[in-house]
């Protein structure tokens, strides 16, 4: 066998990940030598890093070529995902600098640890054989676990890390066992290849065919709880609860992003031919949808019966990964697997935006003994702060998808695709559970706006716990992207529209 | 497609959104300083916006039945959408009526005690400027996705006038109403995207004439067909907004609720979005399903009419009892739309007009009244024409108006729905019979309304010394009594505005009614 | 064939594996239920390999031993700091969040 050349290996196409890992590893050193009362200096490092993967992201943006002898893929799709991946991870940067000093938990590692798990993310965006794709995981993965219980002696952060980890670890049990059935069943890991082999697998109606379905199915249960969709969402509401905000924040949404990609990656390059005979429908379509159904349905009903916000956005964060489900299931319709793609792209980036703003609101109004915050706490906020309020308010209706924010773009080209995948009833739950979830999202806007007579007097002008300049910039960067995204779609419809991942490789 | 130069329509559909613009930065600026500053830069703005449209007005040519004044410009050009704006004859009389009722919503809240107390003059008057930009919007777009931004958009500020300035149970008001009209059109959202799906635009005229030369079609087969769930989809999201019967439950609460202006722009206005949404939308696109299910909705909007009048007789709340007439009035509309004649069609066009001017002037005057006893409760007032003879006066005009006496504008439009759904080909007889008998109820509960409220004698010692009219509550209520009377006395200039634009639309549906009507005449007396 | 004794037996591993972490309470009998379901399929992949004669399969195996290596730390860690907290790692007792 042949040792690939440097040139043959194309490095320059994964750079953007890869300069990320490199950076973060020469972080890890450099942090060793700053002073203990100067660990502020990691994050804006941690920054800098982003920033120079961002500029390498660029360059890569409009490549379409393979990396790593075919396991990694750089196209507009790994491009867009990137920054996404990288806007966010910035966000959570800005929000943690104060939040970590503030619980005494400022330790360099904090910052090196999110900077691992983004390159895990962004490897899981561009990967193109299991093999990538589940290492890849792990490292998004296992910096979060750590992440999550990283408040020092508090019973809830541990806690939630530790089932986190559990049930991460579980699933990534799944994932790897659905991989071996269907490396058994096609003796390949590419995805690519993984393609070309499932019709004759079909033809041949061996015991490989049945590899092949029970592997996709683990797949999907294994990706499935990464994502958090019903029913393999039920560690969400207290891993979310329990692990520091500004980490809370990272991962309802880089998790996503990570975990959403593969996904798309695994169902629309390697399996959308795995269909009954004479049928342009894959397989997998009708468990898909049935999931997503199930996961709008339970998502959104039982965030109307939360109090504390953390937890509703905890569901909330899994309703809206049925959203997202909504299109991963369309692309199982022959011919759209790349609109489907385009739209999932443009619902996570608008959700990235609108999810990060919420939660950083959230974490402004979070006390320093890290006590719930409830929908009570934002009685009367548009009298004591009326900019944040505006702005929370703002990104309530973006998660509801009401028109001129970017929720309601990801909304429309995600029901637009079902629509044209023909899942009419998955269309109507879709829009009907939006509905329900205008429900608790107007709520807070009721809290703030219309209830304030109830606050407490004396509580105007009362500084806020959780407020400082960097999160003010995280919150505004946040609902500049939402409303820019509401505004001019274009600008992002732009970035994706030549996302072709089910064409790239001719049958 | 190619991209158009700036329109006098575009002109005026953002003059509201520069005065939002000054007001926001006044408000980042010094919130506290500018506060008297606010209503003004509304004012302002909206009168500006009115001159603007009566630009548009002018430059308006009835005898072309094409779009006029046209702005199309890519938004998202990969998924064939475009800010397109435009208006035709129908358009035009609803943005000149928005922009009338704005000004007028804005003025009369400089008095109001409400916003006084609860103060945020600010955001108060930014809704409104933002709750105008859309409502012009909705009738100007010529875009289906473009419309739902607008149609969506006027939510909002509704919901923040309902919600922090409205009475004691604001909030359940302003929940309901958000979550009821926005349930209705989420559906249409999956309707337009299915139409805007199979025909490869969302531009609406193109759509429109896909749809006549049978280029895009939606397969129409009896009721419950694809064509049919497609117009449903639609009708239920103008019909929640109408209200039809018997989608209204939102509206009493929104009303009672809703401050004075709120009200006044609800009733004024939104309503009329709703119907505008059937005439622009359900007929040109879904003509076979729209006369097949006309007999329907025309019977919901009869018993609309019957249903909001023999309620409004039994109200004590004079607010709620102007709310359910609404019910009634916008049955009319319903009705003649559904006559799916020119007759109908025109006069349902003209009492949108005419059901903003009276409803809104009925409005302001029982926020008058409660702006000086803190009631709306009928009971507590009597004999008011004798401590207050010039209120009484105009409320005397108003109320005929409501009701339909001839020679104001009321009776026009009615008499010309009526008309027409007395020579449809789709609803026959008795729906026109059970709407004139709603005329008659409309006069039964205007008229003891106004006979326990004014007349009768001044025996409450809290009604002797009522403060009398202010300037600007005079000047609020002039243009009001001067369209009452244009309209009623010179309907002409009106009509001739949306003649061409009517025609067009009843020219879509009218091949259908032979077709579908004469059908079922048919198979009717092949059965035994 | 001869492979199908190995799956038969990877996936009684991994069934096992998965109903010791859902019936299990105590935290390290649940991580070890864990590393029977990677180990099931490490044996799965290694019979694959064996059958397709290609590297991927040895590959895959190699990186599953050195990730779940990784996970191992993590986990025992977690594990550790839970002790001290709460002199406990019955995973029954972790319920400071409901709702």
């Amino acid at each position: 066998m042949d040792i690939p050349t440097l040139e043959q290996l194309n490095l320059s196409a994964a750079f953007p990940a890869i300069s990320l890992a490199l950076g973060t590893c020469l972080l890890l050193l450099v942090d060793l030598f700053l002073p203990k009362n100067r660990k502020y200096l990691t994050a804006w490092l941690a920054l800098g890093g982003l920033a120079v993967s961002f500029i390498f992201n660029l360059f890569a943006y409009n490549s379409s070529t393979t990396a790593l002898e075919g396991m990694f893929i750089a196209d507009q799709f790994t491009g867009f995902s990137n920054i996404a991946v990288i806007v966010a991870t910035a966000i959570s940067i800005l929000l943690s600098i104060d939040y970590l000093k503030r619980h005494q938990m400022e330790r360099g590692e904090y910052y090196i640890l999110l900077l691992f798990s983004a390159t895990g993310a962004m490897f899981m965006a561009a990967a193109n054989d299991l093999v990538v794709i589940f290492v890849a995981l792990e490292l998004l993965s296992i910096p979060l676990y750590i992440m999550a219980a990283f408040r020092p002696n508090d019973a809830r952060s541990e806690e939630s890390g530790m089932k986190y980890f559990i049930l991460g670890a579980f699933s990534s049990a799944f994932l790897v066992y659905g991989a071996a059935l269907i490396y058994g069943a096609s003796g390949t890991t590419n995805l690519t290849e993984i393609f070309s082999s499932v019709e004759g697998i079909l033809a041949t109606q061996s015991a490989s065919s049945l590899y092949l379905l029970a592997g996709t199915a683990l797949l999907v249960v294994g990706l499935g709880f990464k994502v958090a969709v019903v029913p393999f969402h039920m560690w969400t509401p207290d891993v979310y609860e329990g692990a520091p905000t500004p980490v809370t924040a990272y991962m309802s949404v880089v998790a996503k992003l990570g975990g959403f990609a593969s996904f798309l990656r695994v169902m629309i390059i390697a399996l959308p031919a795995l269909a009954l005979p004479e049928s342009t429908i894959a397989v997998w379509q009708t468990t898909l949808w049935l999931i997503a159904a199930a996961t709008l349905i339970l998502g959104n009903f039982v965030a109307i019966a939360q109090t504390n916000v953390k937890r509703m956005l905890a569901y909330s964060s899994i309703a809206h990964a049925g959203y997202i489900l909504m299109a991963v299931a369309a692309a199982g319709t022959a011919g759209l697997g790349d609109s489907a793609a385009q739209a999932a792209l443009i619902y996570l980036l608008a959700y990235t935006f609108t999810n990060l703003g919420a939660f950083a609101v959230a974490m402004v109004l979070e006390k320093t003994d890290g006590s719930n915050v409830t929908l009570d706490d934002f009685i009367g906020l548009s009298r004591r702060q009326p900019l944040l309020a505006f702005l929370m308010a703002f990104f309530m209706l973006s998660l509801i998808g009401i028109p001129t924010t970017s929720g309601f773009i990801g909304k429309w080209l995600v029901f637009q695709v079902t629509l044209e995948a023909g899942l009419i009833p998955l269309a109507i739950i879709g829009v009907l559970t939006s509905v329900v979830s205008a429900y608790y999202y107007v709520r807070i806007i009721v809290n703030m706006y219309l209830r304030e007579n109830e606050a407490a007097v004396g509580d105007e002008g009362e500084a806020l716990p959780g407020a400082s300049q960097y999160v003010n910039w995280a919150i505004y960067a946040s609902f500049a992207g939402t409303l820019i995204l509401g505004l001019l779609p274009v600008l992002a419809t732009n970035l994706v529209n030549t996302v072709n991942l089910a064409t790239m490789f001719p049958r | 497609m190619e991209n158009t130069g700036l329109s006098l329509t575009t002109v005026t559909l953002f003059l509201p959104m520069v005065g939002l613009t000054i007001i926001a930065g006044m408000a980042l600026l010094d919130a506290e300083k500018n506060r008297e500053n606010f209503k003004w830069v509304a004012f302002a703005f909206s009168i500006l916006t009115f001159f603007a449209s009566l630009l548009m007005w002018a430059n308006y040519n009835s005898a072309d039945p094409a779009l006029q004044l046209v702005q199309r410009n890519d938004w998202l050009p990969q998924y064939g959408i475009s800010y397109y704006v435009g208006i035709d004859g129908i358009s035009l009389l609803l943005v000149l009526l928005t922009t009338v009722i704005t000004p007028i919503a804005v003025f009369a809240s400089f008095r109001s005690h409400v916003i006084h107390e609860r103060g945020r003059e600010a955001l108060y008057y930014g809704f409104m400027l933002l709750l105008e930009w859309a409502m012009i919007g909705v009738f100007v777009a010529q875009d289906l996705v473009i419309f739902y931004i607008f149609w969506e958009v006027t939510l909002i500020p509704m919901y923040f006038m309902i919600g922090i300035w409205g009475s004691e149970n604001r909030v359940y008001a302003a929940v309901k109403f958000f979550l009821y009209t926005m349930a209705g059109s989420i559906l249409m959202l999956l309707a337009m995207l299915y139409v805007g799906t199979q025909a490869g635009t969302f531009a609406l005229p193109e759509i429109v004439n896909a749809v006549q030369s049978g280029a895009v079609s939606f397969p129409f087969d009896g009721l419950f067909s694809t064509q049919s769930f497609l117009f449903l989809g639609f009708l239920i999201a103008f019909a929640i907004k109408v209200p039809l019967w018997p989608f209204h439950s939102w509206l009493p609460d929104a009303h009672v609720q809703a401050p004075t202006a709120g009200s006044v722009i609800l009733a004024g206005v939104l309503l009329k979005m709703g119907t505008y949404g059937i005439v622009r939308f359900c007929l040109p696109l879904f003509p076979e399903a729209s006369v097949a299910w006309a007999p329907v909705v025309g019977g919901l909007a009869v018993i609309g009419i019957i249903y909001g009048a023999w309620v409004s007789y039994a109200q004590v709340d004079m607010k709620k009892l102007v709310a359910y007439s609404s019910v009634s009035h916008m049955g009319f509309v319903v009705l003649g739309i559904f006559a799916l004649n020119a007759q109908g069609l025109q006069g349902a066009t003209l009492q949108m007009i005419n059901h903003g001017i009276s409803t809104g002037g009925l409005f302001l005057l029982v926020g008058m009244l409660y702006e000086r006893r803190h009631t709306k409760l009928m009971a507590a007032y009597g004999g008011i024409w004798k401590a207050l003879p010039l209120f009484g006066a105009i409320s005397l005009i108003v109320s005929l108006s409501s009701m339909g006496l001839p020679g104001l504008n009321g009776f026009v439009g009615e008499f010309t729905i009526l008309m027409g759904a007395f020579g449809s080909e789709v609803l026959g007889f008795f729906f026109a019979l059970f709407a004139t008998l709603g005329v008659i109820l409309a006069a039964v509960y205007t008229l003891a309304m106004f006979q326990k409220v004014y007349l009768g004698e001044l025996d409450k010692e809290e009604n002797k010394h009522l403060e009398p009219m202010h300037w600007q509550e005079i000047a609020v209520l002039i243009p009001i009594l001067v369209l009452i009377f244009w309209i009623g006395l010179q309907p002409v200039g009106f009509f001739n505005t949306m003649d061409t634009s009517t025609e067009a639309i009843v020219n879509y549906v009218q091949p259908h009614i032979d077709e579908i009507v004469v059908e079922n005449a048919a198979s009717v007396s092949e059965a035994p | 064939m001869a492979i199908d004794a190995y799956i038969i037996l990877s996936a009684v591993l991994f069934s096992m594996g998965v109903l010791g972490v859902l019936l299990k309470r105590n935290a390290i009998l649940v991580f070890m239920s864990v590393e029977l379901m990677l180990n099931a399929s490490n044996l799965a992949l290694v019979a694959f390999a064996r059958q397709w004669g290609g590297l991927e399969g040895h590959l895959f195996v190699f990186f599953v031993i050195t990730v779940a290596a990784a996970e191992v730390a993590v986990g025992l860690a977690l594990i550790v700091a839970i002790f001290r907290t709460k002199q406990s790692i019955n995973i029954d007792e972790l319920h400071q969040m409901e709702g």
